[in-house]
C-alpha cells in the first residue's frame, strides 16, 4: 500500500517539471549564487575583491611605493583617481564604496610610531561598513610591506636619538640590509606588526547629510524588496489572465467588441496602477516609520519616474509570464523561480557591493539589478541637494532600459497571446 | 422564411483532423435549431466558427448581426455580484446609461435574480450561474442566440426554467441555434434538428423528416401477459396493426395486462444516424 502511494507520488512529481525543478534545481541554483557572492568557491574568492580607489595627494616615491604594494594586494581592485575631490565622489555616486587618500606628509610620518599625525584619510560609505573596516585594515599591513627598508632606518634614528648611535660597523650593516628589505617585504609576521602602523582618519562621506548610513540601508531594503514583491505580485495577478481562459471570460470577452490588444491593454494598466500604488506605499511607509527623505522636489520626481516605469515593466513582465504559462499552477511555479533568482542577481536580497564584480555584471541582466539602481540614485547616491532635472537626468539610462523592457514585454506577450485568439 | 444566418461549406482543419467537413447549415427568422452530434463531432467548432473565434479554411458564414453566444462554460466572473456581471457585459456589448440599466433590471428578472443582483456570483447555485451565463449573453437583445449546451450540469427545475427562458427569447422574436445532448428535450423544443458527425451534416429536417429518412414511422409493442411473459413486436401503421397484434396474441389464450407502444425517439434516431461506438 505504502509503496503505491509513494509511487503515484514520485510519477507525479517527476512529470511535474517545475515542481521537479522547484524540489531540485532551486535550492541548487540559490546555494551556488550565495556561495559566488560571499566567495565560498575558488571563484568567488578570486572576483570577490573590494573596489578602492586611491588618491595620491604627496606624491613621492614612499606614497607611489606605498600605493603599489595596495595594487598587489589579492582582496583589492585598486584604482587611481585624479584627486581627492573625485575620488569622493566616485564613492559618494556608490561606484566605489571606498577611497583612500595619501595625505600631504605621508613620507614624514611614514613609520613614525610615536606620531599623532593622520597620513592617511579613508573616505567611505557608511552604509558599506564590511569595505570600510576591511580596507583600513589592508592599509595598516600594505604600510608594513611597502618600505621596510625605510621603517627600521627610521627606527633605527628613534634609537639614536633616544640612546648612543650607531657605530660605523653597524651603520654599514644597515645599509647593506636596506635592499633586501625593499625586495623582499612580504614576510609572514608584516601585517600583525603592523597593525596600528598608519595614523588613519576615517570619513564618512556623507557626513552632514541627514542621518546617513541609515537611510541608505532603508532605501536599498525598500527598493530592493520593493522591487522582488511587485514583480511577485505581477506574476500573481497576471494569473487572473489564465484563470479567465479556464473559466471561459476571456472567451466571451472576445466575442464581444473588445479585441485581443485592448483585453491586453487594460490588463496591462491595471496592473501598472496597482504596481504603482504597491511600490508607492512601500516608500511612503519608508518615509514615516523609517524616515527616508521623500519629500524633496529632486526626490519626488526621481521616485514618481522610476515608480512608473518600474511598475510598467513589471506589469508587463507579469503578463508575459502568464501568457507563456498554460496554467495558474504553473505560472506560480515558473514565477517563483526566474523572480527569486532575478532577485538574488539583482541585489534585492543581498547588496550588491559586496558581489563579485562579475555578479555585478550580471544583475545588469536582471529587472531587479536596473530597478534597484534607478531608485538608489534617488536615494542613496542622488545628492539632496540635486535639482529635478539632474536627479532626472542621471536616471535617463534606467528609465529608457525599463521602459524598454516594459515594452519588449509587452511585445512578447501579444504575439504570445495569439493562442487564445481566433484559430 | 427568412434566413438569418447561414454557414456554406465550411471547412476547417486542426492538425489534419478536418472539424468540419464541407458544413452547411441555415438558421430561419424565429425557428429554434437543434445541433446535435456526438462528443467530438464538431459542434462546438461550428459555433465558434460563427462566432468568429475560429477561422474557417474554406466556406462562408454570412450573418445579419453579431449573435448572441451562451457558452458551454460559465464565463462569469465570481468575484462579481450578479448586477455588476451584467452591467460590465453590457458595457462590452456597448449598452450605456438608462438602455444598460434597463436591460440589467430586465436580465435580472428574465433569469429570476432580482433577488440576490447584490450577491457574488461565487455564492450561487449552478443553475443560478448558467441563467445568469446566458442572460449576459443577451443583454443586447440580439436577434440570433448560440447556445452551447445551455442545460448541462443542472438540476431538472433548473433546466426547465432554462428552457422557459428560451422559449421567452424566441417569443420575443429571437432564433436560437443549440447544441445539447439533452435529445428528450431537444426532441420537444426544437423546431428543426440538424445532426453532425465527424464535421459533416448527416441529417437535417424536422423529427418527422428525420424518423421517417431514417428509422421509419413504425412503433415497437410489448405486451406484458398474465403468465409473467412478454410479446414484442413492430408495427408499421398504429392503427390498423395494433389491433391486429392484439387479436393474434389473444387468439393463442394468453391474458394481456398491459400494453406498451414506444414512439419513435430522436434519442433513437441519433444511434441509428451516429452508432453506438464510444466517440471518447
Amino acid at each position: 500500500m505504502i509503496p503505491t502511494i509513494m509511487k503515484i507520488s514520485l510519477i507525479n512529481l517527476s512529470r511535474d517539471k517545475v515542481a521537479f525543478m522547484m524540489t531540485f534545481v532551486l535550492p541548487v541554483i540559490f546555494f551556488s549564487i550565495f556561495a559566488m557572492i560571499f566567495g565560498a568557491t575558488d571563484t568567488g574568492a578570486r572576483d570577490n575583491k573590494i573596489k578602492v580607489i586611491v588618491a595620491d595627494r604627496e606624491q613621492t616615491e614612499v606614497s607611489r611605493r606605498f600605493i603599489a604594494t595596495l595594487k598587489k594586494q589579492k582582496v583589492l581592485d585598486v584604482a587611481a583617481a585624479t584627486d581627492e575631490s573625485a575620488a569622493r565622489k566616485q564613492v559618494h555616486d556608490g561606484k566605489f564604496p571606498v577611497a583612500v587618500v595619501i595625505l600631504q606628509g605621508f613620507s614624514g610620518e611614514f613609520g613614525n610610531f610615536g606620531s599623532t599625525r593622520e597620513s592617511v584619510e579613508l573616505l567611505y560609505d557608511a552604509a558599506n561598513p564590511i569595505a570600510q573596516n576591511a580596507v583600513g585594515g589592508l592599509l595598516q599591513a600594505a604600510a608594513m610591506m611597502a618600505a621596510p627598508d625605510i621603517l627600521i632606518e627610521k627606527g633605527f634614528s628613534s634609537m639614536e636619538s633616544l640612546g648612543a648611535g650607531l657605530t660605523p660597523q653597524q651603520h654599514r650593516a644597515l645599509e647593506t640590509v636596506k635592499p633586501y628589505m625593499r625586495g623582499d617585504a612580504a614576510s609572514p609576521g608584516g601585517r600583525d606588526a603592523a597593525e596600528g602602523m598608519l595614523r588613519i582618519r576615517a570619513t564618512d562621506v556623507r557626513a552632514g547629510e541627514s542621518p546617513p548610513e541609515q537611510h541608505s540601508m532603508i532605501a536599498y531594503y525598500a527598493a530592493g524588496i520593493g522591487v522582488m514583491f511587485l514583480l511577485f505580485s505581477m506574476a500573481g495577478a497576471g494569473g487572473a489572465f489564465l484563470d479567465e481562459t479556464e473559466s471561459g471570460t476571456l472567451e466571451r470577452l472576445l466575442t464581444t467588441n473588445a479585441t485581443m490588444s485592448q483585453v491586453l491593454i487594460a490588463k496591462w494598466l491595471f496592473l501598472l496602477l496597482a504596481g504603482l500604488m504597491q511600490v508607492t506605499l512601500m516608500f511612503l511607509w519608508a518615509t514615516f516609520a523609517f524616515h527616508l527623505e521623500l519629500f524633496t522636489p529632486a526626490r519626488l520626481s526621481g521616485f514618481a519616474a522610476m515608480a512608473v516605469t518600474t511598475a510598467a515593466g513589471a506589469a508587463a513582465f507579469g503578463l508575459v509570464l502568464a501568457a507563456a504559462c498554460k496554467t495558474r499552477a504553473q505560472l506560480g511555479g515558473v514565477s517563483t523561480i526566474v523572480i527569486l533568482i532575478m532577485s538574488a542577481l539583482g541585489g534585492s536580497m543581498v547588496p550588491r557591493f559586496i558581489m563579485p564584480k562579475f555578479m555585478n555584471t550580471t544583475a545588469l541582466f536582471t529587472f531587479n539589478g536596473w530597478a534597484l539602481d534607478g531608485f538608489l540614485k534617488v536615494f542613496w547616491y542622488g545628492e539632496s541637494t540635486a535639482t529635478v532635472a539632474q536627479t532626472l537626468t542621471s536616471l535617463l539610462p534606467q528609465l529608457a532600459v525599463l521602459s524598454a523592457l516594459a515594452a519588449v514585454f509587452l511585445a512578447v506577450a501579444r504575439v504570445l497571446a495569439r493562442r487564445w485568439e481566433t484559430v | 422564411m427568412e434566413t438569418v444566418l447561414s454557414v456554406t461549406n465550411a471547412v476547417k482543419t486542426f492538425g489534419g483532423n478536418k472539424a468540419l467537413d464541407n458544413v452547411g447549415i441555415a438558421l430561419r427568422k424565429g425557428e429554434w435549431l437543434g445541433l446535435l452530434g456526438p462528443n467530438g463531432a464538431g459542434k462546438t467548432t461550428l459555433i465558434r466558427a460563427i462566432a468568429g473565434r475560429v477561422a474557417l479554411d474554406s466556406g462562408t458564414i454570412t450573418k445579419t448581426e453579431m449573435p448572441g453566444i451562451v457558452p458551454q462554460e460559465i464565463a462569469l466572473y465570481p468575484k462579481l455580484t450578479a448586477a455588476e456581471n451584467l452591467r460590465c457585459f453590457g458595457q462590452l456589448m456597448n449598452l450605456r446609461g438608462r438602455l444598460l440599466q434597463e436591460r440589467v433590471d430586465w436580465a435580472l428578472e428574465f433569469t429570476g435574480l432580482a433577488d440576490r443582483a447584490g450577491d457574488l456570483v461565487v455564492t450561487f447555485s449552478g443553475g443560478m450561474k448558467r441563467r445568469l451565463n446566458i442572460a449576459c449573453s443577451v443583454l443586447h437583445r440580439p436577434s440570433v442566440v448560440l447556445l452551447d449546451e445551455p442545460t448541462v450540469g443542472v438540476d431538472p427545475q433548473s433546466r426547465q426554467r432554462i428552457w422557459e427562458m428560451l422559449d421567452r427569447l424566441r417569443n420575443e422574436g429571437a432564433s436560437l441555434l443549440l447544441t445539447t445532448h439533452q435529445l428528450d428535450e431537444a426532441q420537444q423544443i426544437c423546431d428543426r434538428i440538424v445532426v453532425i458527425d465527424h464535421g459533416r451534416v448527416i441529417a437535417d429536417g424536422t423529427l418527422d423528416e428525420l424518423v421517417r429518412d431514417t428509422i421509419g414511422p413504425g412503433r415497437r409493442v410489448w405486451l406484458t401477459l398474465e403468465s409473467g411473459g412478454s410479446i414484442e413486436g413492430h408495427i408499421r401503421d398504429i392503427a390498423a396493426d395494433l389491433s391486429a397484434l392484439l387479436g393474434r396474441a389473444a387468439s393463442t389464450g394468453a391474458a394481456i395486462v398491459d400494453v406498451r407502444v414506444e414512439s419513435p425517439t430522436l434519442q433513437a434516431v441519433f444511434i441509428h444516424l451516429t452508432g453506438r461506438e464510444l466517440r471518447d
